[in-house]
């Protein structure tokens, strides 16, 4: 934002400002300095709740979660001793933290991979002008707007091992066999599925994210500049690659962040559908972080698993920041 | 006349493709819906029998699930601590995020930009690097097992998010509206509850309307903090407390499931542009 920006844009506002002075020309150049720190006062006074809020119950536990990292603090204990490095170290020598680290970046890579490619396809159909269009794009967004925790039930009895409808589906038309064979894909329970399965959970919810980010990227594309390039002679490939893109870029690049920082700590796919299982096929960060902290009490060794993901994070965070700052001005 | 008829056939042509291609994706969105929607009016035995079409009834609907949902279980008890704390995060929301966002969108205060920038990137911190922290401070609180647990934490992302939607909200604001009210007599405080809070009214729905679906869209917090079973929220509840060792009321679980996700889903749904739009940074329209 730029001051024009802050001050509503246009020269009203110095117009006004004049008039006022006109109507009060003998307000000293004090009376202003105090007019501007009443105006300061009150600014910081509307901006204390939030700005308290936030820094008690976000700045302050995220502090909190380091010091816990370096503590052995137990549900049952609450006093906790410093021992160093000591969670990190233990973390980093069990074999399920290395699957589920392993785990989360095959989720979160194969889940984007799946989710722009049907979001580009959703968004480009969804660009042009027909008939119904307000509807099906209401029905459309459904996946992303129901509650998590409420659509992975479905999928969870969509992925029954014995009465799920898609192996219903699948059996008819001959693509599997009988239940109780070996063709018939048990999805939560076999460890060759079940990633795959959970992965498919978060990919259908949000592919229309993806859909309606990209369609607003294009929508804040002014036709005129369409037009122009047109004129100018640039084919349809030509406009995309040159105008279209770099100016959608920065709104993607803010989608996909805000996605990747979802996927990657969302933790109620897999924790609603497989608990991690079958043997950690499953198992992914956050899921490891909240068994180990909330469920086995370890409070410290969850803290450290679920810090693990900062540095994930971090680059994504500063991209984010320096793409919101840079778009400002 | 024929030219037109070709141009109206032409025109024609291209929506059926066009729908063709939209088939599948609203088939995708909108099946799991459908299917919890008939599990939860399908008699047990419709349910688990595999020799006949699954997609219709084969047997009459039947209210069972339902009755079993509001007669054996918290359920109501649920949807009555998902209304209220949602109504209470919104409150709370309302009453720090509007004043947060006008001070930020309009008095000019040094580094208002960055502020807001470092409050809206509180929104991106993701819950499971907070909630064990949190579940000490909920603990302190002496709020551990009880929903009111959930009021005091998600406020952590609904006043970030709630700030920075009603930010962009107060800069559209005309300027010369607030000013004329000041010439007019009014304080800060009077040309803000007067003149601008009126006339953003939208902006402060939407930010209530956030403030429900957001608290609705979570489910860590929920399970990591309540524990004893009438407390939770629906979201939380439904597939903890009726989902017992390995038996599965699929009709129930699916009815409960609905119930309360379809209105969300609806009430979200006109919102969502809103919603893109915040977390974009109110570029595109």
């Amino acid at each position: 934002m730029t001051p024009a920006s802050l001050q509503g844009g246009g020269p009203e506002p110095t117009a006004r400002a004049a008039v006022v002075s006109v109507a009060a020309p003998a307000r000293s150049r004090l009376m202003f300095q105090s007019q501007t720190s009443r105006r300061l006062a009150f600014g910081y006074l509307l901006l204390a709740p939030a700005a308290l809020y936030v820094l008690l119950l976000v700045g302050a536990p995220f502090l909190f979660s380091l010091y816990l990292a370096v503590s052995d603090a137990n549900v049952g204990e609450p006093v906790a001793k410093f021992i160093g490095l000591e969670n990190f170290r233990s973390a980093w020598e069990m074999d399920t933290f290395w699957i589920a680290f392993r785990n989360s970046i095959v989720f979160l890579v194969v889940a984007a991979i799946f989710k722009s490619l049907l979001g580009t396809s959703l968004a480009f159909l969804l660009l042009q002008e027909f008939p119904g269009k307000k509807l099906i794009r209401g029905l459309v967004v459904i996946p992303f707007t129901l509650p998590i925790a409420i659509s992975v039930l479905a999928w969870k009895w969509m992925y029954d091992s014995q009465f799920s409808v898609i192996n219903w589906v699948l059996s008819r038309l001959g693509l599997i066999g009988q239940y109780g064979t070996d063709s018939w894909p048990i999805w939560l329970g076999d460890p060759r599925l079940a990633l795959l399965a959970c992965i498919a959970v978060n990919v259908w919810r949000t592919f229309p994210f993806s859909a309606i980010v990209l369609l607003a990227g294009f929508t804040s594309v002014p036709l005129e500049v369409l037009d122009a390039a047109k004129v100018d002679g640039c084919s349809f490939f030509q406009r995309f690659r040159h105008v279209v893109a770099p100016m959608i870029f920065p709104i993607l690049m803010i989608g996909f962040l805000f996605d990747t920082v979802f996927t990657l700590s969302d933790l109620s796919v897999v924790y609603l559908l497989t608990q991690g299982g079958p043997a950690n096929a499953s198992k992914i960060l956050p899921v490891l972080a909240y068994q180990i902290g909330i469920q086995a009490g370890n409070l410290g060794r969850g803290a450290a698993i679920a810090l693990f993901l900062v540095p994930l994070l971090a680059p994504l965070m500063f991209l984010f920041l320096r793409n919101l700052k840079r778009r400002e001005y | 006349m024929a030219t037109a008829m070709t141009l109206r056939q032409k025109e024609r042509r291209r929506h059926l493709l066009i729908y063709a291609g939209l088939t599948p994706f609203v088939f995708m969105a909108v099946f799991p819906i459908y299917w919890m929607l008939i599990t939860a009016f399908k008699q047990d035995p419709d349910l688990y029998r595999m020799d006949n079409i699954p997609f219709w009834f084969n047997m009459a609907p039947t209210l069972k699930h339902f009755k079993i949902l509001f007669f054996q279980t918290n359920y109501g008890a649920w949807i009555v601590n998902t209304m209220t704390i949602a109504a209470w995060v919104a409150v709370i929301t309302l009453v720090t995020a509007v004043p947060a966002g006008y001070a930020l969108a309009r008095l000019r205060l040094p580094a208002a930009e960055n502020i807001g920038i470092a409050v809206f990137m509180t929104y991106l911190v993701p819950p499971i690097i907070l909630f064990l922290p949190l579940s000490r401070v909920v603990a302190m609180l002496g709020l551990q097992d009880e929903w009111w647990a959930l009021v005091v934490v998600y406020p952590t992302f609904t006043i970030p998010f709630g700030t920075w939607l009603l930010m962009g909200f107060f800069k559209t604001v005309p300027m010369e509206m607030e000013e004329a009210a000041r010439v007019d007599g009014c304080g800060y405080l009077g040309a803000f509850l007067r003149v601008v809070l009126p006339v953003s009214l939208p902006g402060v729905l939407t930010a209530v309307i956030f403030a429900f679906t957001l608290s609705m869209q979570d489910f860590l917090y929920g399970l990591a903090f309540v524990a004893p079973g009438d407390q939770k929220p629906v979201p939380v509840g439904v597939p903890t407390e009726l989902i017992r060792g390995d038996v599965y009321y699929w009709g129930s679980l699916m009815g409960a499931a609905l119930l309360v996700g379809l209105p969300v889903a609806v009430l979200y749904n006109f919102f969502l542009d809103r919603f893109i739009q915040g977390i974009t940074g109110g570029v595109g329209k």
